[in-house]
């Protein structure tokens, strides 16, 4: 009975409703997409740290993997002292740099992976195969695209290139055996991976037996801090990341994020509520006389209440879902612009889908709905009848 | 002999060069002007000594809020020596007298020299903040959406309010107030709350944006300003929810007028 | 006839801006089960504050307020309320219907408030539109039906509970003399299968129909004819 009643008096003043569902709707839809980018960023990049079950990363002295053009010296003991540690199943030593392959419109530059194929941890191979010998390597679809070139083709590629002299250095050439999806890249970045030893060598002096980061697997994951302690007092002139640290500081840099997605959602909370604390006030304002009535027929004060919570609650459901449909078209087209953010790899989203989140968002709004609406619920029920009925008459 | 000694004691007597250090570094490495410092291209290896000259304030630089590098400033020739960077350098900076000249100095050094391109300052500041475009781009999207939430917002309670109206409508209308009289009164009231309402929205814009800037000024060490409001700003805010405001009052009231006396009192 | 609702020496007082106005000054009244009465009076000689005091919408300033000798008045209000779900009806003046129900909806109102099982709530108050004459009315608003259809709608809702006793209050107010006439006709129906009526009206053939007439004035009874 009370629902239907509910259901009856919203239907009553349709284009009020119709508003208030669509205020409602747009306030959901802000606080369910800042729920996604306060969780999303870190969750979708904890995701992509440990796609491939690397648990630690070491990285040159006081820098983050790939951060500068800095590298470890001595890399090959390095690697061989940690795969003596008992806890160690995998380790990958990964160079970077530049690969540049002249063609007849110019010179291609893409990223250079050098890697030992088969511990890697930086790409997915979509097809044929990994680089086994020195001079083999795979590349993604930009880079085939940009150089024109099919896996089978051999390319002429250097690792250094003096743009004053227009001169390459390092140069070999190499046959592609494979493409591939470069995880931690950001779209639209031509690359290849070769041989550690090939890049090594295609560089010169500078890169000899040097690596820029080492990605450590442990066989479980309750020992990465106590792993990563050891090694770190091992390895001091290294700087040792577990996941969680690599997510701090990342959580540093991007903190900007999460603090707008608190204030942004902390606001559309409170303006969902002002408009249901409005919507309600003016509704039960106008119902007094009923609501007298409705106490003089024998209606208790809490049942008057449960009305008026249902009403805003029917409200605030239909504004919730269809927020809901909003609230992920708003954020799929947020997340695009924040992906063209230079340097972000790919696979990052900054929105992300979470059941949890929804959950969450929607269970806030509830809340605040029915909080917005029992105060002038509660004050239109302890409305004295008589006084209320009299005024009624003279009105 | 007497070369060798001359060059012992010049080297004993010639004054280490300076550096500058930025605020940042000096804090966190307890360093003050007058200072010797030892500064090397390689952990562990040897390297110049040289001397605190200065240290630099942090710019109002974009770039620089979330960038945790220190910065240091050497002399060209003393830090190609310590990298062994030989002859070399990463780019140059040229001033020029007008932009007539800037134009001339591009063609001439693109023409000139092989295998270094020449840009002007404006581009290359232009492609170096990619990322503040984006948060840009961001910034305005979340801002279009919170302006047409705003809005329905406004409309919803502006009409909510003036229905609330509905009796006092029907009972001046019964007395013999014109429908005109009576919707100018209404939409007067409604452009009231909106011009109050907008100089207390635009009182509390300013002080958020007080309170954004000296937040993140100190989260980020910076003297950057996050947030500005602008006289173009203030207007367009104010432009919108009176306009709004008028609108929603307007056809509220217009809804009241045409309504029978007599149905809006409820028989 | 035991008293089934009855006041000793109530008064009520209530502020109206700087005026303290005395609407009932003293009134000793019994309402016998079954009993049929009628209030009569000018305009503001409190026969409605009379009617709220009786039906325990409004708390008495002095006095007693008794339903089968309980002081009504020291009911909390959950069990005030449900004193007047269960054995008062109201009819007012304007009908006061729910405009968002239907005719048996808002007839259904009360007995949902009681618990009622849905099936009984339906058949129940179809039962009681065909009583008042509009049974085949039940699926209209309040705004399809006439004044007098309205008001019929409000007695059957008052009825929802089987009350012991239905206060009225102006019930003939609204309606045209034929409509009035047609309320009347139920009114002493109501009373003749057994429930027991306050009527407050300035219709005289509504208060001609009464068993007993109470005139007052200032506030207080000047006299109580049963016309008997």
């Amino acid at each position: 009975m009370r629902f239907t009643l509910a259901l009856a008096t919203l239907g009553r003043h349709r284009g009020r409703t119709v508003l208030a569902i669509l205020g409602v709707a747009v306030a959901s839809a802000m606080l369910l997409d800042m729920v996604m980018l306060s969780s999303g960023l870190r969750a979708s990049f904890r995701d992509l740290l440990l796609s491939r079950g690397f648990q630690l990363r070491l990285s040159p002295k006081g820098t983050l993997p790939f951060d500068t053009d800095a590298t470890i010296g001595g890399a090959a003991a390095m690697v061989s002292t940690l795969r003596a540690l008992p806890d160690v199943v995998a380790v990958s030593p990964v160079l970077g740099g530049q690969l540049h392959i002249p063609r007849e419109h110019g010179v291609i530059t893409g990223f250079a992976l050098g890697v030992e194929p088969r511990v890697q941890g930086d790409y997915e191979l979509l097809s044929g195969h990994d680089p086994r010998r020195p001079d083999e390597m795979v590349a993604n679809d930009d880079l085939l695209r940009a150089a024109g070139a099919r896996p089978g083709d051999t390319l002429t590629a250097a690792a250094g290139y003096d743009a004053q002299l227009r001169a390459l250095a390092g140069t070999r050439r190499l046959v592609i055996t494979g493409r591939a999806r470069f995880l931690y890249l950001s779209a639209g970045q031509p690359a290849a991976a070769l041989p550690l030893s090939t890049l090594q060598n295609m560089r010169g002096a500078d890169a000899t037996d040097a690596v820029s980061l080492i990605m450590v697997r442990l066989r479980d994951d309750a020992i990465v801090e106590a792993a990563r302690r050891r090694i770190q007092s091992a390895l001091p002139r290294v700087e040792v990341n577990s996941t969680s640290e690599a997510m701090a500081r990342v959580d540093q840099r991007l903190s900007y994020f999460r603090q707008l997605s608190f204030i942004l959602g902390a606001v559309s909370l409170v303006v969902g509520f002002l408009l249901v604390t409005t919507l309600v006030t003016v509704s039960v304002n106008e119902r007094l006389g009923e609501i007298a009535v409705m106490r003089a027929i024998g209606v208790s004060r809490v049942h008057v209440v449960e009305q008026v919570v249902l009403e805003s609650g029917a409200i605030v459901l239909g504004g919730a879902v269809l927020g809901l449909a909003l609230g992920l078209v708003t954020a799929r087209y947020l997340n695009s612009i924040l992906s063209s953010f230079p340097g972000l790899p790919a696979a990052i989203d900054f929105f992300l889908f979470q059941p949890r989140a929804v959950w969450a968002a929607l269970g806030l709004l509830a809340l605040c709905g029915v909080a917005a609406s029992v105060y002038p619920a509660w004050r239109a029920a302890v409305h004295p009848v008589a006084g209320a009925l009299r005024e009624e008459a003279v009105a | 002999m007497t070369a060798l000694v001359l060059i012992a004691l010049l080297q004993f007597t010639t004054p280490p060069r300076t550096i500058a250090v930025d605020a940042r570094l000096a804090a966190a490495a307890g360093l003050r002007v007058g200072d010797r410092v030892v500064v090397a291209a390689q952990p562990g290896a040897a390297g110049d000594t040289v001397v605190v000259g200065a240290i630099l304030a942090r710019r109002a630089d974009p770039s620089e809020v979330t960038r945790n590098a220190y910065d240091v400033r050497m002399h060209l020739d003393q830090l190609q020596s310590l990298i062994r960077y030989g002859d070399r350098v990463d780019r140059f900076a040229v001033a020029t007298r007008d932009s007539s000249a800037t134009r001339v100095a591009l063609r001439a050094i693109n023409d000139a020299a092989f295998g270094f391109q020449a840009w002007p300052s404006r581009e290359i500041a232009a492609q170096t903040s990619e990322t503040f475009r984006v948060v840009s781009r961001f910034h305005r999207a979340i801002g279009v959406i919170t302006i047409v939430a705003s809005a329905i917002f406004l409309l919803c309670i502006l009409l909510l309010k003036v229905e609330e109206r509905r009796r006092d409508v029907a009972a001046l209308r019964l007395i013999g107030l014109s429908r005109s009289t009576v919707l100018r009164s209404v939409v007067l009231e409604a452009a009231v709350v909106s011009v109050l309402g907008s100089a207390l929205g635009v009182l509390i814009g300013w002080g958020a944006s007080g309170l954004v800037n000296a937040y993140y000024q100190a989260f980020y060490d910076t003297p950057l300003r996050f947030s500005i409001i602008t006289t173009g700003i203030v207007l367009f805010a104010v432009t919108l929810s009176l306009v709004l405001g008028l609108a929603a009052g307007a056809l509220a009231a217009l809804r009241l007028v045409r309504t029978p006396p007599l149905t809006l009192l409820g028989r | 006839m035991s008293a089934l609702l009855a006041t000793e020496r109530v008064h009520r007082e209530y502020r109206v801006g700087e005026e303290r106005v005395r609407a009932v000054r003293g009134i000793t009244l019994e309402v016998a089960s079954g009993e049929h009465v009628a209030l009569v009076g000018p305009s503001g000689c409190g026969k409605s504050s009379l009617l709220n005091l009786l039906g325990g919408i409004d708390h008495p300033t002095a006095g007693r307020v008794l339903f089968r000798g309980a002081d009504v008045a020291l009911m909390r209000d959950r069990a005030l309320t449900r004193f007047r779900l269960l054995h008062i009806g109201f009819v007012f003046q304007r009908f006061y219907l729910m405009p968002a129900l239907t005719a048996a909806e808002n007839i259904a109102l009360p007995m949902a408030e009681a618990g009622m099982p849905a099936r009984e709530r339906r058949a129940r108050a179809m039962e009681l539109l065909r009583y008042v004459g509009l049974d085949g009315r039940a699926r209209h608003r309040p705004s399809q039906l006439s004044g007098g259809e309205q008001q019929r709608v409000a007695i059957a809702r008052a009825l929802a509970n089987a009350p012991d006793v239905v206060l009225a209050d102006e019930p003939t107010g609204e309606l045209d003399a034929r409509t009035g006439a047609d309320i009347i006709a139920l009114f002493q129906r109501l009373n003749a299968d057994g429930t027991a009526l306050v009527l407050v009206t300035h219709d005289e053939q509504l208060a001609r129909a009464a068993r007993r007439v109470v005139h007052m004035r200032d506030g207080v009874i000047v006299t109580s004819d049963d016309g008997r």
